[in-house]
């Protein structure tokens, strides 16, 4: 095979024309924020976007930072694995938020778990309080507030839809953990259907 | 076959596979324990066997005796684990076994290690760093291609945003066309069947005609590696043809700096990008050329200044080469630390090119 080189690959500007949606998922350690992120990420995958997901966590099983950033894109992913700035949040607890508020574009969407995380100061953005962890007790999933919170997310931005999210986490869940579906589908559909999670006015696509 | 989101080290595992990988072996160490993860949990489907080795020593001596024995074998580590490997790399290099090494590097620190080797004698090693997940799975494939075409042991230099990042991607098996038989490996057979070799260092021949010697076989295996120097550069340039300013970088740093360069073409900066795909060889002369209308070549790598030393030899004083990156590592000691956002070297790029214009 001979050597190869690529050269002026694509016309200059197409960058801002592609339609692209970015997620940064924040919370601690044990709230099921990395298991959330893969769903979404699977999930958007399954429905033909371009996806691209990047984790970022510390050594601790539970209570330390966890984040996850998701990049959707109708097609032709360009983007890097490290975010500068994002669309929206989804927010599981408060404590490292600063860091989110600093990466969120003006105007941007905030999905936030109101049970840990409704404390999060005014900014430039749309916040959705959704109380994931009463809900979650609600449909007797307490161990599955994040997946209350993914399928409120879901309805709010419309970056994917609920039975591709409940397709996904069926996928995901290992065999030894089947016990959990059930309670997983419930969280997600009881938070897709939330009155907290209105269908925003401008979805992603 | 559709695109499916996979970790990058799961990607790579699968298209090594995919381009008929058999034997895989290698000792735990982040980032690259996610692929010898994923060649345990997949290996025995495909026929083929993973071993969990005690040392990263252990492990490629492993890997070059199943490669010895024909099959199409890979091993791995980090920069840390391969400085082990390197007696093991040289020795197979010079009694021509191919395998593959992957190479999930802790960051961008061992160019150096990657593109010298520290194996005796005079060897070299094809290193390809691939920028995404993407160009990983196709770089898994042409490595053991290169690596049988060439009869040689091969590096990939991905990194923590290779091994752990998960995108779309398609693994469907490349056809890089035809390759010589492996009339030399070794089949367990001694005496009368005829196709028993040795498989030496220091001559290739049989039991009872020992060879060319030390001499003319090393003579020979440095005509080859000069022959894979000529014939197997890879690069990507962009917006070179009028730059004033050309930045080079390398693997998974490249994306970012394109993208800052995009931006300062929009603007209206004459500025060009220019990554060695293959770091060995190192497209010296396409460099050169990109490079024919730059008054200053910028290098951006994350470590204390390794590349820089390739990029100088290429553009040979005709322009100031002047290094952008620095040491930066994150705090788990896995990855790339602060410098490598879009912001960072937004704000480098934009200083270092108003400094040297001044």
């Amino acid at each position: 095979m001979a050597a190869e080189s690529y050269s002026e690959a694509e016309p200059r500007g197409q960058r801002s024309q592609l339609l692209q949606h970015e997620v940064l998922l924040t919370g601690i350690g044990g709230q099921g924020v990395q298991l959330a992120a893969k769903t979404l990420a699977m999930a958007a995958t399954a429905e033909g976007h371009q996806v691209l997901m990047s984790s970022h966590y510390g050594g601790e099983m539970r209570g330390g930072q966890t984040e996850a950033s998701i990049v959707v894109a109708d097609e032709g992913l360009r983007t890097v694995p490290i975010l500068e700035s994002v669309w929206s949040a989804f927010v599981m607890h408060s404590r490292y938020w600063p860091g989110v508020a600093a990466r969120l574009r003006p105007g941007g969407v905030v999905v936030a778990n109101s049970n840990v995380a409704g404390d999060l100061p005014d900014g430039d953005f749309r916040l959705f309080p959704v109380p994931a962890g009463d809900i979650a007790a609600e449909v007797g999933a307490a161990m599955s507030a994040g997946f209350v919170l993914l399928g409120a997310y879901s309805t709010i931005t419309g970056l994917v839809g609920i039975e591709a999210l409940v397709a996904a986490m069926k996928d995901l869940v290992p065999p030894y953990r089947t016990q959990h579906l059930v309670v997983n589908e419930a969280a997600l559909r009881a938070g897709a259907s939330s009155p907290a999670a209105p269908l925003l006015g401008a979805g992603a696509w | 076959m559709a695109a499916r989101l996979l970790q990058g080290s799961d990607a790579v595992a699968q298209a090594a596979i995919a381009a008929g990988c058999r034997f895989f072996s290698g000792y735990p160490m982040l980032p690259f324990t996610d692929l010898l993860e994923s060649m345990a949990r997949r290996m025995a489907a495909a026929g083929g066997v993973c071993m969990n080795a005690e040392t990263e020593i252990e492990a490629v001596n492993m890997t070059l005796g199943a490669a010895a024995a024909g099959a199409r074998s890979a091993t791995g580590s980090c920069g840390q684990g391969i400085a082990l490997m390197q007696e093991a790399i040289a020795e197979a290099a010079l009694n021509e076994v191919p395998f593959v090494v992957f190479n999930m590097a802790r960051g961008q620190q061992d160019y150096f290690q990657a593109t010298r080797g520290g194996g005796w004698g005079d060897y070299r090693t094809i290193c390809l760093a691939p920028k995404d997940v993407v160009e990983a799975v196709e770089h898994t494939q042409l490595l053991f291609h290169l690596a049988d075409q060439y009869r040689s042991p091969v590096m990939m230099y991905g990194d923590y945003l290779i091994s752990h990042t998960y995108m779309s991607v398609e693994v469907d098996p490349i056809d890089f066309g035809p390759l010589p038989p492996k009339d030399w490996a070794l089949d367990g057979s001694r005496g009368g069947t005829g196709r028993s070799r040795q498989i030496w260092t220091w001559a290739m021949g049989k039991a009872n005609d020992p060879g060319p010697g030390p001499d003319l076989h090393w003579q020979r295996i440095a005509e080859k590696f000069d022959g894979v120097a000529r014939l197997e550069q890879r690069w990507e340039s962009k917006w070179c043809d009028d730059a004033e300013t050309v930045i080079v970088s390398f693997g998974t740093a490249a994306p970012f700096v394109e993208q800052v360069v995009g931006e300062l073409r929009d603007d209206g900066v004459r500025v060009g990008t220019f990554r060695p795909i293959s770091l060995w060889p190192f497209p010296e002369k396409p460099l050169a050329e990109a490079c024919a209308s730059a008054s200053r070549v910028l290098v951006f790598e994350v470590n204390a200044g390794q590349m820089i030393d390739d990029v100088r030899l290429a553009v040979a004083g005709r322009a100031p080469v002047t290094p952008l990156g620095r040491v930066s590592i994150d705090f788990s000691g896995m990855r790339q630390g602060e410098i490598l956002t879009v912001p960072w070297i937004r704000d480098r790029v934009r200083q270092v090119i108003r400094e040297v214009t001044v």
